[in-house]
């Protein structure tokens, strides 16, 4: 990556809890975050509009080219949502 | 940042650097260094130049300081005043290197060791005159650590000399304490008919079997069920959730002992979405060609040239991340599962193609060691059901999200007939399907060994908050305090939060003073985020070569070759050998070098599983992963 090391403090909020998971808000607008709980590091029971932080990066393209592949998958999970 | 004192103590033969601005005329104390641990950093990033005349930290405390110095400068002769001597200790720590690498050509009188005739014979001199015989089989302190260390085995029976003052040791007979029988009914075609049933080598799955699974639960709205044969191994399948052995206890039989049938050639293939179409526990997609994604063989997945049965359960709309909705996926493919049962409790005992026995056993008057195993507890898809009735069945289990994460002792017995039933299903590289359990590579390795004393397996949960961490941890401090261990094995499957339980399980058990040995994927992106002191001798069961988590089923989960590395690491360490300090960045040398170092010691080959390297590249690995100019 070429700007791998550019390391940023980010903020952000917990908007969503479940038993699996926990989505995050970035302050400022700035995107939307959802990982599995043991990606999540708290003292306490996670609550519902607590603030956290998370050093981050910029988002770098690593490959020019599209895999297939994977837009096969997307393809696929769109056709069901369709088909739903 | 300033150190303490005992810092100062463990680190005098490290050089000195003053952690802030000092005044000339300062006496110096450990409170004005700077902790040599982050020294490699600050020289990586250039804020730190080490001169070939720095001094140590043991000669400058107490010395004065006659000029007026920066934050981080190193402490140089001209600096300083009244330099204290660390000669003597010096030269007494070389000594003491020389003779942990050769005891038995040491000029002291030391014990002279013979082996003849399978019998170690120990004369130790200096007025004791005591001669002890000692089986063969006591001498098993392997030099192996994570870093090597060469120190030959020896050295065990002389600590076990001391033990022992003076009287011959006596091996105790070993104590069976139950056994179990694994009858193995081979089968190569799998086909749906009228019924289910054996029928020689073919099994036969009832047709409409998945209108009664749809109904086991209100969350499952369809389910369906795919027979992969390996000319099939190339086509899609949904994300693979786990993989289970289709096993039944025969009548009379507790899970754990007595008699287990087992169909050979045959694994059940979990998969699954919501209504939506989105993976069930999904972050980020791994679904794609069964090929490409599967690492054969590994304990938690499948053989190449086997056949699954492999369930696409769908269940409602937005359950995929609550409790229940992984677990309704995995009741209803275990109602066909218990289908199949019921046929192979019917077969009849002609078709037995193998039998297995296997015998756990105490080893009083050995080293008695447990393995913990930590397993996901953070809730959804991240649990685990506890001793069902039937082998990786549902029925009679509990959850340890439920035991509120609390330890549970298991015999190796136990967990070798599916005692646990892992519904855990993101990070596929990483985590531990239920067949892994059935197959667990540690538990037989540590239960077959005769030179320990395998007292039981400990499964401990993760939970979510570390508040509840801690509270486990400590619970599982006291256990092992009441259970007068030498030495325990933790491993921890994948990697994040649980990782802060990991590093405090070390800590509660090794401040009881048993020798801890850790087992996790680390390499690169599995890094620790917490450490402590306890934390000294640990195995990763990195397999990938760039040491992530790459979506390969079990690729990095551990193998025979990790559990003989513990193993080899706990009896060392046990015996009181020093474990080197890991390098700074993850090395695969350092275990490739041990792995050599256990061969030559034991004369035993062990064989290394391949990585990823051998799959069929799919485009993403190789263009994402693995790029050409990499």
């Amino acid at each position: 990556m070429k700007y791998g090391d550019k390391i940023i403090y980010m903020e952000g909020i917990v908007v969503e809890l479940h038993d699996g998971a926990v989505s995050i808000d970035f302050k400022g607008r700035l995107g939307f975050l959802k990982v599995p709980m043991r990606m999540i590091i708290n003292d306490n029971p996670l609550k519902v509009g607590q603030e956290v932080g998370i050093n981050m990066s910029f988002v770098e393209v690593v490959n020019e080219e599209v895999n297939e592949e994977y837009v096969s998958n997307i393809e696929k999970r769109n056709q069901k949502k369709e088909a739903k | 940042m300033a150190i303490t004192v005992e810092t100062a103590q463990e680190h005098k033969n490290d050089i000195a650097v003053v952690c802030c601005r000092t005044e000339a005329g300062t006496i110096l104390e450990a409170s004005n260094l700077e902790d040599p641990a982050i020294f490699p950093d600050l020289e990586d990033s250039g804020l730190l130049q080490v001169p070939d005349n720095c001094l140590k930290i043991g000669e400058v405390l107490g010395a004065k300081l006659v000029k007026t110095i920066d934050s981080l400068t190193p402490l140089t002769p001209d600096l300083l005043e009244g330099i204290q001597t660390i000669e003597a200790d010096e030269k007494k720590a070389e000594e003491k290197v020389v003779e942990e690498v050769k005891p038995v050509a040491a000029t002291q009188p030391a014990p002279v060791v013979q082996t003849t005739g399978g019998v170690v014979k120990i004369h130790i001199g200096e007025g004791k005159n005591i001669n002890l015989e000692i089986p063969v089989g006591l001498a098993g302190g392997v030099a192996a650590n994570n870093q090597p260390a060469a120190v030959p085995e020896a050295n065990a029976p002389i600590a076990k000399s001391d033990e022992a003052n003076g009287e011959v040791v006596k091996p105790e007979e070993a104590k069976e304490m139950r056994r179990l029988v694994k009858k193995y009914f081979k089968i190569d075609k799998v086909e749906f008919g009228p019924e289910t049933k054996l029928d020689g080598t073919t099994l036969y799955i009832r047709e409409n079997v998945c209108e009664d699974a749809v109904k086991i639960s209100k969350l499952v709205t369809a389910i369906k069920v795919d027979i992969i044969t390996p000319d099939n191994y190339d086509k899609y399948s949904e994300t693979i959730m786990d993989v289970q052995p289709i096993a039944t206890k025969e009548p009379d039989s507790k899970l754990g002992q007595g008699i287990t049938r087992v169909i050979d050639g045959v694994v059940v293939v979990v998969t699954g979405t919501d209504e939506a179409g989105v993976q069930i526990g999904e972050f980020g997609s791994s679904e794609g060609v069964l090929e490409r994604n599967i690492m054969w063989g590994r304990p938690g997945a499948p053989d190449k040239g086997e056949i699954f049965i492999k369930t696409e359960v769908v269940i409602k709309e937005k359950t995929n991340m609550e409790r229940p909705g992984p677990l309704a996926a995995h009741k209803a493919t275990d109602y066909i599962t218990q289908e199949i049962r019921e046929a192979l409790k019917n077969a009849d005992e002609s078709l037995v193609t193998e039998e297995e026995e296997l015998v756990q056993y105490r080893r009083p008057g050995k080293k008695k060691v447990v393995i913990v195993k930590e397993i996901m507890g953070q809730g959804a898809m991240h649990d685990n059901l506890i001793l069902p009735v039937e082998p990786v069945g549902i029925v009679g289990a509990k959850a340890n999200v439920d035991l509120g994460n609390l330890p549970v002792i298991l015999s190796p017995l136990e967990v070798l007939d599916g005692g646990i039933h892992a519904l855990t299903c993101i990070g596929p590289a990483s985590k531990e399907n239920s067949r892994h359990y059935w197959r667990e590579p540690l538990v037989t390795e540590v239960m077959n060994d005769e030179e320990l004393d395998l007292v039981g397996v400990m499964f401990v949960g993760s939970p979510q908050a570390n508040s509840e961490k801690f509270y486990v941890s400590e619970r599982l401090g006291m256990l092992v305090e009441a259970m007068d261990l030498d030495g325990a094995f933790i491993t921890t499957e994948g990697f994040g939060n649980n990782h802060i339980d990991f590093a405090s399980h070390h800590e509660q058990i090794g401040m009881r003073e048993v020798t801890v040995v850790g087992m996790s994927f680390c390499a690169q992106q599995g890094a620790l985020v917490v450490g402590n002191k306890y934390m000294k001798h640990m195995i990763d069961h990195n397999k990938s070569a760039q040491g992530i988590e790459n979506e390969i089923l079990s690729n990095n989960t551990l193998c025979k070759e990790d559990a003989v590395r513990a193993l080899a690491m706990l009896k060392a360490a046990m015996a009181g050998e020093e474990v080197k300090q890991p390098e700074r960045k993850f090395n695969p040398n350092v275990k490739e070098n041990n792995v050599d170092m256990i061969e030559q010691q034991t004369g035993r080959e062990i064989e290394l599983m391949p990585n990823e390297q051998i799959l069929p590249k799919s485009k993403k690995r190789m263009e994402i992963y693995e790029p050409e100019n990499a």
